[in-house]
């Protein structure tokens, strides 16, 4: 070796360095191991997480669709112009057409009812399916004179297949029965149940006449090759302007709420996570191998090699290491991919056909190489200037952190590298510079913190503690601690890891059926008051929840702080506009508020106590800034004939995503109760039959009584909802499953660290237990201070991702915090001394010539 | 919030978006006995009154009272020097039923003439027919108990012929059966001219526009007037 060394510059080969690469590493190759294997699980993170987001992300775009059944719909309650249909038909691969209307239809001998029939030309549904028992009966219907039908209509008129059914002037066999149809998530096409006959016999039930109320719609397929943008979005226009509705695939999303976006929102933090985890793994595995390395750059260095010689020997290592690392990181994360929803496929709700997503794959290799790199520079480059004798003799001291040019450049090289990885994973430079900025912000604070803890140890650690305690806390701030890397790297995880966890946490219980069993599915509307006692005990005999009794009064407004229609309006200072006087106002009247409101400004009181008090009516938010009032102005009511004056007396937010009542003007009990009125009653039915027979026996005792049935369109939107659900929590639990794992492996890394000190601790007669706490003490303290780091950093993520992302309030829940320091530190604490039993279990020669 | 489709969808279930679980219902309207609505709400007025009971179309869905029809008459009943107030006693989405439950409520304005606009919303809801007759009944008997001497009358309907003929057919008829039975007058359709033209209807398709309202205007005009005392 020797010889070799002291080649003289001129003749230095060029395939030297990768020899020396090469030798050097055959020393150690155990330790090498551990690191390669670090690197590889930081990137399998990256693959795995980048994959399995890709794929769900495809799926539930395939779910969504259902929720139309085409990508786009064309309706109006007249005919499409054939100019305008055909303009439509050229940029669409497929085309159907749907003729709706209401009708009274015979069941022969059974009696009548009011339905929604619809004729199906095309082969609409393209995404998701008229789902019939039997399955083949929504295509066979179409062949003939047949019809399918509403389950529960069948079953409250007690038809069965083959059985009859009278549309207009024509009979239809029937083909089956419909449990559920895509498209369906609109409740005003719900009120009545649905019958669906083949378009050829339209005209033949002669209920296609003038006069008739008809409904239509075309579906349209994009053709896939055809780049459509500009030009659909002109038709689109045009159709608009001529009085039709024209709904697409994202008009609907929006109309399931804030699902889809958070769900967008909350795969983009996974993008993010993925790619710092994949860093972590690489940078704190790279950062510690080049450490050790720094004696031996020294005695090169006294050798006579020059610096960058021997800085390139690391880097070449570091380079191949990574390289290594990645590519085995790469075929565990495709593994990963490609069988755990193998294994998980019978308790999963989704359908994933994980196929390899290559570009996961080579961001992962070149991830892996380049932050190696960029990372071993960054700690060798320091070791330039630095006189070969002080390296040797500074193994303690030297590395104070000190003003380089090209550690500056570097450092900006790496923050760079993240900001294009993070631009690529999320598609957008905005977004991309912000995630950048949160990174810095937050490495800086958990730096900072390391070196609070360092600092603070030193200054405050009492003398009177005993020595192993002492020995253990000063491992903190005396030389060749390891506090700062640890404190970042378990802070950072911990961080990103508790805010996925509460993340997915509150946006699964915001999107999905949270409670699935308690929601409501069926609406009573029109109860009249001398109904509703009776109308009760029936529900309750048939063992139904009453989930919600609301009585309705209907009003006018009249006057806003005493001015009407026109004087509101010429009022510039506070123009009221017109349509606040002229639609009919549907109130009710409670002494409290619901769960879905929630009081934002004034006082609710909830009774009025005498007759003559002033009236408190409290409205909805956005409703007062419409109206632009204040609390304390005052509303004058038309109660059909009884004026009525009240005032504004409280603000309240409405969540309108729940199938229930709500209402822009709310009473206070003690003034409605003599109004006209009438009762609206939510409840539940779980069973098809029991629905069916519940429905039949409203409508045969009270016949004016409407029921409105939403278990037809909360189907199609439930799974769909539920499936964002679970790509939200899958991705969430998979991203800190291997976050943990990650995290593991830096903490696995500090082993070497303290091995040298610990067999000399042994030598000089310390016994194992007070080597156990020795260790114990430093990492208690390293993992308490990071996860403690870890949760204030995302406590602060979540509440401002909640505040300007998802828009919910955090609150911090004191049982989940102490969790996850418990199992942060725990996690410290055993690896620390797994870590070091080799060290305490065999004798300190044998530890000292195997490893060093 | 979409607007209506329909009669009969009263506006708030569009309110219902689908989402999540339902709360707990709070304890609510145990019926109090005191309320700060009157029991009688009357005007002191020594002219006549002609009531406007009906659903949607007298109430002037989505529109300025003032566009409703029994405003525009109420204008022409002044302009011609007739000694009578309109009361607009509409409300969209009014059934027979809920009719029935209100005119009560409603007869605290004493009528002279009573002009009865419901079953539409029947109608386009599908409830049984026999259910509509019996109720408008119960209505016009209540007006005169209230009235022996009232002039009422009978707003003829029909429902649109999609709804199968068999009932449309039943459906027409009861407006004149009532009427005949009854002695009222009768308005054999109150939507002529106007039902079925895109230009009079909201977008809806069922609701008038205030130009389709003039149209409503004048047909009732017309079998009004000979019900009314003459002009001083």
């Amino acid at each position: 070796m020797d010889k070799k060394i002291t080649v003289s510059q001129e003749k230095y080969s060029r395939s030297w360095p990768f020899k020396m690469a090469w030798r050097d590493s055959r020393k150690s190759r155990g330790k090498l191991l551990l690191f390669i294997a670090s690197i590889s699980l930081g990137i399998a993170a990256l693959v795995g997480i980048t994959s399995f987001r890709e794929n769900l992300l495809e799926e539930i775009d395939e779910q969504a669709k259902t929720l139309l059944g085409a990508d786009f719909s064309v309706s109006g309650n007249k005919q499409l112009p054939d100019s305008l249909f055909r303009k439509f038909e050229s940029i669409s691969s497929s085309e159907s057409r749907e003729t709706f209307f209401s009708s009274m239809v015979l069941f022969p001998g059974r009696g009548t009812r009011l339905t929604q029939v619809r004729a199906l030309t095309g082969d609409y549904p393209y995404y998701g399916e008229i789902e019939t028992v039997p399955a083949e009966a929504s295509q066979d219907f179409r062949g003939g004179q047949y019809a399918i039908v509403d389950e529960k209509l069948m079953i409250q008129y007690n038809v069965g297949i083959g059985d009859s059914v009278k549309v207009g002037d024509l009979s239809f066999a029937i083909k089956g029965s419909i449990r559920k149809i895509p498209g369906q998530t609109d409740v005003g096409t719900s009120v009545a149940p649905v019958v669906y006959i083949p378009a050829q016999f339209l005209d033949q039930t002669g209920l296609i006449m003038k006069g008739s109320r008809i409904n239509r719609t075309a579906f349209f397929q994009f053709s896939s090759e055809k780049d459509t943008a500009g030009v659909w979005t002109e038709m689109k226009l045009q159709a608009e302007a001529l009085g039709f509705d024209v709904d697409t695939i994202e008009d609907r999303k929006e109309e399931t709420g804030r699902a889809f976006k958070d769900l967008s929102s909350f795969l983009e933090l996974i993008a993010f996570t993925a790619l710092l985890l994949g860093c972590l793994g690489v940078a704190s595995s790279i950062y510690v191998y080049v450490k050790s390395k720094v004696q031996a750059v020294a005695v090169l260095r006294c050798l006579g090699m020059k610096a960058h010689q021997a800085i390139n020997i690391y880097l070449l290592q570091v380079a191949f290491f990574g390289l290594i690392g990645s590519v085995i990181g790469c075929i565990m994360g495709v593994i990963i991919h490609l069988y755990l929803p193998e294994v998980t496929k019978s308790f999963i709700p989704i359908e994933i056909t994980p196929t390899v997503y290559w570009p996961a794959l080579y961001a992962g290799v070149i991830l892996g190489v380049t932050i190696s790199v960029l990372f071993g520079l960054l700690s060798l480059v320091g070791l330039r200037k630095v006189s070969p004798l002080s390296a040797i003799r500074s193994g303690f001291e030297s590395r104070k952190i000190r003003w380089d040019k090209l550690v500056a450049i570097i450092g900006m090289t790496v923050i760079f590298f993240i900001f294009i990885a993070l631009w690529w994973q999320l598609k957008n430079p905005l977004f991309a510079l912000v995630y950048t900025g949160i990174l810095i912000g937050s490495i800086l604070l958990l730096f900072g913190m390391g070196k609070g803890l360092s600092w603070g140890m030193k200054k405050l650690l009492p003398a009177s503690l005993p020595f192993v305690w002492r020995q253990g806390m000063s491992n903190l701030y005396r030389p060749n601690n390891q506090t700062v890397v640890l404190v970042t790297t378990l802070g950072l995880s911990t961080a990103l890891l508790a805010m996925l966890y509460f993340m997915q946490d509150l946006l699964v219980q915001r999107v999905s059926m949270a409670g699935e069993n308690e929601r409501p599915n069926t609406v009573l509307f029109d109860i009249q008051s001398n109904q509703r006692e009776e109308l009760h005990q029936m529900t309750i005999d048939y063992s139904l929840p009453i989930m919600q009794d609301v009585p309705i009064v209907t009003m006018r407004l009249l006057e806003v702080n005493g001015k009407n229609k026109n004087e509101a309006w010429n009022d510039t200072t506070a123009r009221v506009p017109g349509w606040a006087f002229n639609r009919e106002y549907r109130v009710t009247y409670r002494d409290s508020l619901i769960s879905s409101e929630t009081l934002v400004a004034g006082e609710w009181k909830g009774k009025l106590e005498s007759p003559s008090d002033s009236i408190f009516v409290s409205i909805s938010k956005n409703y007062a800034e419409n109206l632009k009032v204040k609390i304390g102005d005052e509303l004058l009511f038309n109660v059909q004939g009884a004026v009525l004056k009240t005032y504004v007396g409280s603000f309240r937010e409405i969540d309108w995503r729940r199938v229930q009542t709500n209402f822009l003007v709310l009473f206070p009990e003690g003034v409605l109760e003599n109004a006209p009125q009438f009762h609206v009653l939510i409840t539940r039915v779980d069973r098809s039959d029991l629905s069916a027979m519940y429905q039949q026996a409203v409508v045969q005792q009270f016949p004016n009584v409407s029921i409105i049935d939403l278990e037809l369109i909360l189907k199609t939107l439930e799974d769909v909802l539920g499936k964002v659900a679970f790509v939200i929590q899958f991705m969430g639990l998979f991203s800190v499953g291997t976050g943990l794992i990650v995290m593991i492996s830096a903490i696995i890394l500090s082993r070497f660290q303290r091995m040298q000190e610990n067999v000399l601790l042994r030598t000089l007669g310390a016994v194992k237990q007070q080597l156990w706490k020795i260790i114990a003490a430093e990492y208690f303290f390293l993992g308490g201070l990071g996860a403690l780091a870890g949760l204030i950093l995302a406590t602060i993520f979540t509440s401002l991702l909640g505040k300007f992302v998802f828009e919910f309030t955090f609150i911090p829940n004191m049982i989940h915090f102490g969790a996850i320091f418990f199992v942060v530190t725990s996690t410290s604490v055993i690896i620390g001394l797994l870590n070091s039993r080799n060290v305490i279990r065999h004798s300190p020669l044998e530890v000292l010539r195997n490893e060093l | 919030m979409k607007t209506a489709t329909t009669i009969e969808i009263p506006a708030w279930i569009f309110c219902f978006s689908l989402l999540i679980s339902c709360s707990t219902p709070s304890k609510n309207a145990t019926a109090v006995e005191e309320s700060v609505i009157p029991e009688e709400v009357t005007r002191k007025d020594e002219r006549k009154t002609i009531l406007f009971f009906g659903n949607s179309i007298t109430a002037g869905y989505q529109l300025d009272l003032e566009e409703a029809f029994p405003a525009i008459i109420q204008n022409w009943l002044d302009t011609l020097g007739y000694n009578y107030r309109v009361i607009n006693a509409g409300l969209s989405g009014e059934t027979t039923a809920s009719g029935k439950n209100r005119i009560e409520w409603v007869l605290k304005t004493f009528p002279d003439v009573f002009v009865l606009e419901l079953g539409a919303n029947d109608g386009l809801r599908g409830l049984p027919l026999e259910e509509s007759r019996k109720n408008l009944q119960e209505i016009i008997d209540a007006v005169k108990a209230v009235n022996p001497e009232v002039k009422i009358l009978l707003a003829g309907m029909q429902v649109p012929p999609n709804l199968g003929q068999d009932y449309t057919k039943s459906f027409r008829t009861i407006f004149p059966e009532l009427s005949e039975s009854n002695e009222t007058a009768l308005i054999p359709f109150i939507l002529e001219g106007v039902a079925g033209d895109p230009k009079l209807n909201l977008s809806d398709g069922i609701h008038p526009t205030p130009e389709g309202h003039q149209i409503l205007a004048s047909t009732v005009w017309k079998y009004l007037v000979p019900l009314l005392d003459n002009p001083s």
